[in-house]
């Protein structure tokens, strides 16, 4: 089944929308389901087109698509177990928050907080993500602990902070502070990096551009090859101020 | 007429030393406060009436005008934002939070502008703190990070730390050790026994590099962190090791640098190293004379210190998503309500921008940037002139602010009661 939502042009566009009710699941009892702009309850079609297209028995089998300006639409896909959301264009804050199965591919960029305390499931960003992707909410231990997020375009700050399990890659460049506090899982980043693996305690980060501002509680323990990559890095350990056990790599320049 | 122990309401300190002489409605001599108190008591020009914006100047309105235009605006909201309450007290600040609940708005407080990151950091890793009195009476080590209490809070120096003789620090001049790090030798830089010049946005590294000395790893430490010989750091790792009682205080250099509340986070947890040598402790030097009475209210009505958002009708929380100028700059919110504040001053363009073009109401006793950008600007009391309420101090102890004259203005709790009482009887129960 396929269900299409064209979102509706708004008096006050920028007011955000806040709708986690946007899963595959929820769309097996119909389409009668309540979001909100502002402070103010919305039924979906007061907001959007509906087009649903055949139909399914079970949630695996539902395909959410999102079109038109759905910049200002936060929590798509919260709490999501299955099946698969396509946002056609991009998406507000906060999508996949806790997700622990199926898919959500955004063609355009996403948002901060995307994919926050993800447990499992897909996301593919095919734009740019903004700060705190794949990270936790405030004052949480744990972030992101399982599934995959990839980025294909450029992620903001601290992205991946407090990263538990699960992968993370971004193809492009990463802000300030990436893998801050990590205690688990794996960050892959393939430009360039500021300030990485800050305070980190456990898990992996490998980078393969350029990283800026190095920080200067990471002991280098060996310079080697490493096969999966296909590159020569620096392998540090680290943070020393933590007494963690975290590994950041960094390509060596010109190493292929 | 004098009046002594007056509460000084200008900054976080709250000095609870003043001695006024006053006649009438007039004050014309304020003893014991620094220059900054000095200019609260004595030039304070009010706004004489409401005004409202016309299209061609301001018109003045009566009070109850006033009030029924807010209240009408913040019905009519779809996503209001309540700003400012760090110059007021307790009092207006917990009818903002009910009004907040009430419409389902945004109430934010200056924290987000100042401290905010502290209270992050301390989310994530707590707070190891203390009262003032403690610091005055017990610390030989006093670090000023990112701070300038000289010229920011000009008793700091001598009702607390250095020039105040302490019960087990007699001889404070002598037996207490001055660390100033900051980006350039400023006036408090200059009486520091060690002075730190950090390269500006350096300081989670050096943060870093102090915690990893203290655990014996400076081994590891490269010759110059941020502008600073390791040498230097290794000293400083020292004077705080073998401190009898440290303190740490901190300002808006470390929290709205590069890295914000990663900062503070580093410093708490070089705090916590360091308590595994001898006892430390580290608290923020708030800005705001009741700022963090703010942060007391709505935590202890909301749960949330700042940033609450109760547009689904309970409390949600999230710094970056709801914050006073994330929404402005966002262009999200449709009303705005201003309380004891200057966001016109101190935000940045394109969030001031926004509060121009929507319907701003500004409730403060002043003339000041934001009137400019408001549409409505009612003048009320100002706490610890003409109005008695309670404030907290910068290290959480709550003062009771005293009227010392009278004004003619109304309470600004007042003000927001009546607002509130007109939108609960057309909102209905």
């Amino acid at each position: 089944m396929r269900v299409i939502l064209e979102s509706k042009v708004r008096k006050k566009p920028n007011i955000p929308i806040e709708a986690e009710a946007i899963i595959p699941r929820n769309f097996l009892k119909g389409t009668d389901l309540l979001v909100y702009e502002g402070n103010k309850e919305r039924t979906l079609s007061e907001l959007f087109w509906i087009f649903v297209e055949g139909t399914a028995v079970s949630p695996e089998n539902i395909e959410v698509v999102l079109k038109g300006d759905t910049s200002r639409i936060k929590r798509v896909g919260e709490y999501m177990d299955t099946g698969s959301i396509l946002i056609s264009g991009d998406i507000g804050m906060h999508c996949g928050n806790f997700m622990s199965g199926g898919t959500i591919e955004i063609l355009g960029n996403a948002d901060a907080w995307l994919g926050r305390e993800m447990r499992g499931g897909t996301i593919l960003c095919r734009g740019n993500a903004g700060h705190y992707c794949a990270t936790g909410y405030r004052g949480e231990k744990k972030g992101m602990q399982g599934g995959r997020v990839e980025v294909f375009g450029s992620a903001g700050d601290f992205c991946a902070e407090y990263l538990a399990g699960g992968e993370v890659h971004v193809h492009g460049s990463v802000g300030d502070f990436p893998g801050v506090e990590m205690r688990g899982g794996q960050l892959i980043i393939d430009g360039d990096a500021t300030r990485p693996c800050a305070n980190m305690k456990d898990g992996t980060c490998v980078i393969l551009g350029r990283v800026h501002e190095m920080i200067p509680t990471f002991e280098k323990v060996e310079r080697r090859v490493i096969p999966e990559w296909n590159i020569t890095a620096d392998v540090y350990r680290g943070d020393i101020a933590n007494r963690g056990k975290g590994t950041l790599m960094v390509k060596t320049a010109g190493s292929e | 007429m004098i009046i002594n122990d007056v509460v000084c309401p200008f900054c976080g300190c709250l000095c609870d030393d003043l001695e006024l002489e006053v006649e009438g409605d007039r004050i014309l001599r304020v003893q014991n406060g620094c220059s900054l108190s000095e200019a609260t008591f004595m030039n304070d020009t009010r706004l004489p009436a409401p005004i409202r914006r016309t299209a061609s100047g301001w018109e003045e309105i009566p009070y109850a005008d006033a009030i029924k235009e807010t209240a009408d605006i913040l019905r009519d909201s779809d996503r209001p934002l309540l700003y400012g309450w760090s110059s007021t007290h307790g009092e207006t600040q917990s009818v903002g939070v009910h009004i907040a609940e009430r419409i389902g708005a945004v109430i934010d407080n200056t924290s987000t502008v100042c401290h905010g990151p502290s209270i992050l950091a301390i989310q994530e890793v707590g707070h190891p703190g203390c009262t003032l009195g403690q610091v005055k009476n017990r610390a030989d080590v006093i670090i000023y990070w990112g701070c300038n209490p000289i010229e920011a809070h000009p008793r700091h120096m001598s009702r607390y730390t250095t020039f105040a003789t302490g019960f087990f620090v007699p001889d404070a001049q002598r037996e207490r050790t001055i660390i100033v790090v900051d980006t350039r030798r400023n006036d408090s830089g200059g009486i520091a026994d060690e002075f730190v010049q950090i390269e500006p946005g350096g300081d989670y590294a050096v943060l870093s590099a102090l915690r990893a000395i203290v655990r014996g790893k400076e081994s590891i430490i490269p010759k110059k962190v941020a502008g600073i010989a390791k040498e230097q750091l290794i000293r400083i790792a020292g004077i705080c090791t073998n401190a009898k009682f440290g303190a740490i205080f901190f300002g808006l250099g470390l929290t709205m640098s590069r890295g914000k509340y990663k900062n503070v986070r580093n410093a708490i947890e070089l705090t916590d190293e360091l308590n595994r040598h001898t006892k430390f402790v580290i608290s923020p030097m708030r800005g705001h004379g009741n700022v963090y009475g703010s942060n007391e209210v709505f935590t202890w009505m909301t749960g949330y210190p700042f940033a609450v958002d109760f547009a689904r009708g309970i409390a949600f929380y999230n710094p970056g998503e709801t914050t006073a100028v994330d929404i402005l700059r966002r262009g999200e919110c449709d009303a705005a309500l201003i309380v004891a504040s200057d966001p016109g001053a101190h935000f940045p363009r394109a969030a001031a921008e926004h509060l121009a073009k929507i319907p701003t109401v500004l409730i403060d006793p002043h003339v000041n940037a934001t009137t400019a950008l408001s549409r409505i600007q009612i003048p009320c009391t100002a706490a610890g002139i003409d109005a008695a309420g309670t404030a907290y101090r910068m290290d959480g102890v709550p003062i009771r602010l005293r009227k010392v004259i009278d004004r003619g203005y109304p309470d600004d709790a007042e003000i927001l009661k009546k607002i509130y009482d007109r939108l609960n009887g057309e909102l209905g129960p």
